[in-house]
């Protein structure tokens, strides 16, 4: 276990510095920048201004110059947002979508493995295929339809919550759901396949035959084995969250990672996008690294190399 | 008994989804705002120094007060006038190039020093200062030497200083041109009499870099004053910002050569003098009746120098660090969420200030505006999605006889034009571009794309500006520009090779361009292509002249035709055209020292003429504001520079419950 965690620190630490390199490259291959604005100024007053973000060296002295920078730590200060460094623009941003990230997250497990196991339980019933259509709804609209619905049904139709915005739990709830839907409807389907994987088995059978009360049976012996599925799914899940997160923060203007994301890239802020794609990128790598550990506890049989 | 590990995930997503609960429920409370508004992009910076854009003006409008400020006239509020601010008045001598400023003795910035005079040597001194890179320090340029200075430009026998580079920024790093974090608070300082430039080459052909060392007879100070007239000692220095090459080599050559952060015009031959606490003497170099427009625009508003030398940039700008004198104090900033500002009680005029709290709303999606504002989230909304206008106006018609409407559209300076690149044949023609210009027909693109009451338009300037006749293209007719494009040699537009219109990635720049498209090859037979770049790219080909037809805008910094015009001059930065004429050049430049204003105007409308019979430029039509505003919002007046200061804003809250009443919101 030891050896896997310390080859994947290692790896981990090479795919940040490949992402790093190519992220800036392709960044500054594509033509503007962040000083470029509709109107001109003279050209020592241009000067003085890419001068003080290193913009006039060439590309390999910018390189080092960020590089050196970014192994302390520091992502120097946002090229557009004046008054801030990439730090705060990050310290900021990431709890807001950690927070919705998490609660959809947390969202999407309840519900999908509660409609899974429900669904796998009564199988072929009403309910069983009200939320296997459901979730065949949930996979297929993209979110930001759904946004579009649920802002005009519980937001001018019902008026329980505001339309978008950042300050109180209400402001949450909406996101949260439409970031969840489709996350949820997909653990659904895995865990009503997974349950009635398992259901079939040997071992269930055997619980049964003992004489166990069937609510022991299902949430002790069969959730068990029907939830590695999903658990590898989570890695995934969490990159898709975090990338979805994009257009639901745009629509109720939530000012998380995302938000700044889009934005320090349709401005060219070299310096807050590329700290944004790295703490990004480290997230996915931690998550992909935690759910492998995972498998180990989930599942004995599954050794780390 | 041993933790079974299976447990550490499930445990791990609970505690985690705990701890996501609670930041939830913990979200401070924030007492609601009176006042909410959509600002669009998050402000840059809230330094007046260092940025350029609208919604960045109305925050620094809000925080900072300049020697005057533009305020709706009474007597008709759809005018802008200038009023008093931190001055009280001030005299114009008889050449108009003498402005006597004298400022109020009541006022007060937030940390309880009084406003002087000499908040403004140092503001603008600080503004137009070599190495700080400020976007709009051209608008000071007016003021005697100012350009000089700026630029650093010096001529043998000029009064120079010479800052030495033994300051240090917060980081402790040399300050060398635009990388210092400080900009300001200055290193010793030497003056001297500049007697040579000598300047170095280093490489040959394309690969040479040059560089300049100075020869300065530096004078010495006599009690506390330089004193001109001594012998003085002969120094030579050379800038810490030449390339390293060139730099190299004047060390190795030049034996006593000293680095220095910044050499230029010295100060006091730079028109701006407190000549007590309360009288700011501005001499400029040649009349600008438009010049109280700009002393009341943002960035020339002051900047406290205890804070800015306490914190340096930026770290001075936090809202627990920042020093202001406007209405209102910064509270705080949460990024691309709000800035909150809160009245400022020691503002001199506190008692007129009706708001306590705004919200500024860095809102980017007009969609979701949109949503907030129906929602009853937010008060004033500074631009619409185009498809929700109907709708709007359609609900504004419904409304009761009295009451004022939502949607507030009104006439603006600002204009829709296409550039053309006058160095790509055919297009080098004027009469090629006289054709393209009769064949547009403007009057459709307002009708059925824009919308929203803009003005076709034949002229660069918008119409409003008193006094101003201006120049004209004439109007839509096709048959005169088949005329001149077979004058031009393509007959039927036989010939004639296909074009191109590059824009920007937005629906209704694409529009147009189909449009123009459709009736150039239907009155020219001329074949256009559209070329849709992303803002970044399409800003760079512009300026590099890679198109044939680019679409503009551009809107008045100050209500004078010269904010269009002097764009166009030859090389002008804004330009982008390709496109010179002396005879113009010299009118712009004229104009400039005319002291007769009837006169000046005169001239400039001359110029404008030229403009359009060369036609670098097509104009399309002339903007309208687009504000969507509460009816309980009082005092909310449209005019030409949609310039809507916040302080004399007021909620009427027996009309914003009726309202609310209405429309079933909280």
């Amino acid at each position: 276990m030891t050896r896997f965690l310390v080859r994947r620190a290692i790896w981990i630490l090479i795919t940040l510095w490949l992402v790093y390199t190519f992220s800036f490259f392709l960044m500054l291959s594509v033509p503007g920048g962040p000083m470029s604005s509709e109107r001109s100024y003279p050209p020592e007053i241009e000067k003085m201004r890419r001068d003080r973000f290193h913009l006039n060296d060439p590309w390999p002295v910018q390189y080092w110059h960020y590089l050196s920078n970014a192994c302390y730590g520091d992502f120097l200060a946002s090229q557009v947002l004046n008054d801030y460094e990439v730090s705060e623009i990050i310290s900021e941003g990431f709890p807001v979508s950690a927070t919705l990230g998490i609660l959809a997250m947390a969202l999407a497990l309840v519900l999908g493995l509660s409609a899974g196991i429900i669904s796998a339980l009564w199988r072929n019933s009403l309910l069983d295929v009200m939320f296997r259509s459901l979730a065949t709804i949930g996979i297929a609209v993209p979110n930001f339809v759904l946004a579009g619905i649920a802002i005009l049904i519980f937001v001018f139709q019902l008026k329980w919550f505001p339309a978008a915005g950042w300050g109180k739990p209400i402001d949450m709830v909406l996101p949260a759901i439409c970031l969840a839907a489709p996350f949820a409807a997909y653990i659904s389907r895995l865990t009503r396949t997974g349950m009635l994987d398992v259901l079939g088995q040997d071992y269930i059978r055997t619980a049964y035959a003992k004489g166990l009360m069937s609510s022991t049976v299902v949430l002790k012996h069969a959730v068990r084995g029907a939830l590695l599925p999903v658990v590898s799914y989570l890695g995934p899940a969490v990159a898709g969250i975090l990338t979805g997160s994009l257009v639901i923060e745009r629509i109720f203007f939530l000012p998380g990672l995302g938000t700044h994301f889009i934005e320090a890239v349709t401005q060219r802020d070299y310096t807050t996008s590329l700290g944004i794609v790295m703490v990004s990128t480290a997230l996915v790598l931690v998550m992909n690294t935690l759910v492998d550990v995972s498998y180990q506890l989930l599942d004995p049989r599954i050794k780390l190399k | 008994m041993k933790f079974p590990l299976r447990y550490l995930l499930p445990l791990a997503l609970l505690g985690l989804t705990a701890i996501a609960l609670a930041t939830v429920l913990q979200f401070s409370d924030l007492p609601p705002a009176d006042f909410t508004f959509a600002n669009g992009t998050e402000v840059k910076s809230v330094d007046p120094k260092m940025v350029t854009g609208v919604p960045e003006g109305r925050v620094i409008e809000a925080l900072f007060e300049g020697l005057y400020q533009r305020l709706p006239d009474p007597a008709d509020p759809t005018t802008m006038i200038t009023a008093p601010g931190q001055a009280t008045s001030y005299e114009l001598s008889d050449d108009k190039l003498t402005y006597t400023f004298h400022i109020r003795e009541d006022s007060v910035w937030t940390n309880g020093e009084p406003v002087t005079a000499h908040d403004w040597v140092f503001s603008w001194q600080r503004f137009l200062h070599p190495q700080l890179p400020s976007e709009y320090a051209y608008q000071l340029w007016y003021v005697k030497n100012a350009e000089k200075y700026s630029l650093s430009k010096v001529e043998v026998g000029d009064r120079v200083e010479i800052e030495m580079a033994d300051r240090s920024g917060p980081k402790m790093s040399p300050a060398i041109d635009g990388n210092s974090e400080q900009h300001y608070p200055r290193g010793t300082i030497r003056s001297g009499i500049l007697q040579e430039i000598n300047v170095v080459t280093v490489g040959e052909d394309e690969n040479a870099k040059t560089g300049k060392y100075f020869v300065v007879n530096v004078q010495p100070t006599k009690d506390g004053e330089i004193d001109w007239d001594a012998d003085g000692e002969t120094q030579t220095f050379v800038k810490l910002s030449e390339e390293n090459v060139v730099l190299k080599k004047i060390l190795k050559d030049v034996p006593d050569v000293q680095q220095v952060n910044f050499l230029t015009v010295h100060w006091d031959e730079v028109g701006i003098k407190a000549t007590d606490d309360h009288t700011l003497v501005v001499t400029l170099a040649n009349p600008t009746p438009y010049f109280l427009d700009l002393v009341a625009f943002y960035p020339m508003h002051p900047v406290n120098r205890t804070c800015i030398e306490t914190y340096g940039y930026p770290r001075w700008t936090k809202p627990e660090n920042i020093v202001s004198n406007g209405p209102f104090t910064l509270e705080f900033r949460r990024i691309r969420d709000r800035i909150r500002l809160r009245k400022n009680p020691k503002y001199w005029d506190a008692e007129n200030v009706k708001l306590n709290i705004i919200d500024a709303l860095a809102v980017q999606s007009d969609t979701t505006m949109l949503n907030m504002y129906m929602n009853g989230q937010i008060d004033w909304e500074t631009s619409i999605p185009i498809p929700a206008l109907e709708k709007l106006q359609e609900r504004d018609a419904a409304r009761d006889e009295g009451s004022l409407p939502d949607l507030r559209i009104s006439p603006m300076l600002t204009t829709y034009f296409y550039r053309v690149n006058t160095t790509r044949p055919p297009l080098d023609n004027p009469s090629v571009r006289r054709a393209l210009n009769l064949a547009i027909d403007k009057e459709e693109i307002v009708k059925y794309i824009t919308r929203a009451g803009q003005v076709p338009a034949d002229s660069l300037v918008p119409t409003g500006l008193p006094g101003y006749a201006g120049g004209h293209t004439g109007q839509y007719d096709p048959k005169e520009a088949r005329r001149l494009l077979a004058e031009a040699g393509f007959p039927d537009g036989k010939g004639f090779p296909k074009i191109q219109i590059l824009y920007n990635t937005h629906e209704a720049h694409k529009d147009i361009a189909s449009v123009i498209q459709q009736q150039l090859k239907k009155n020219l037979q001329i074949d256009v292509e559209l070329r849709n770049l992303e803002w970044s790219v399409y800003l760079a080909s512009q300026k590099n002249l890679e198109f044939d037809l680019s679409r503009a805008a551009w809107t008045a910094d100050y209500p004078d035709p010269n904010t269009f015009l002097d764009m166009f001059v030859t090389d002008g930065e804004n330009n982008q055209t390709g496109w010179s004429n002396a005879e113009y050049d010299q009118l712009i430049h004229d104009a400039q020292s005319e002291p007769d204003p009837a006169k000046r105007l005169e001239m400039l409308s001359e110029a404008e003429q030229i403009l359009m019979d060369e036609a670098p430029i097509l104009p399309i039509y002339y903007y309208v504001s687009m504000n969507i505003v509460r009816p309980y919002v009082k005092n909310f007046y449209p005019n030409l520079q949609d310039l809507h200061p916040l302080h004399i804003l007021e909620i009427d809250e027996a009309e914003k419950q009726r309202i609310f009443a209405a429309e079933g919101l909280r």
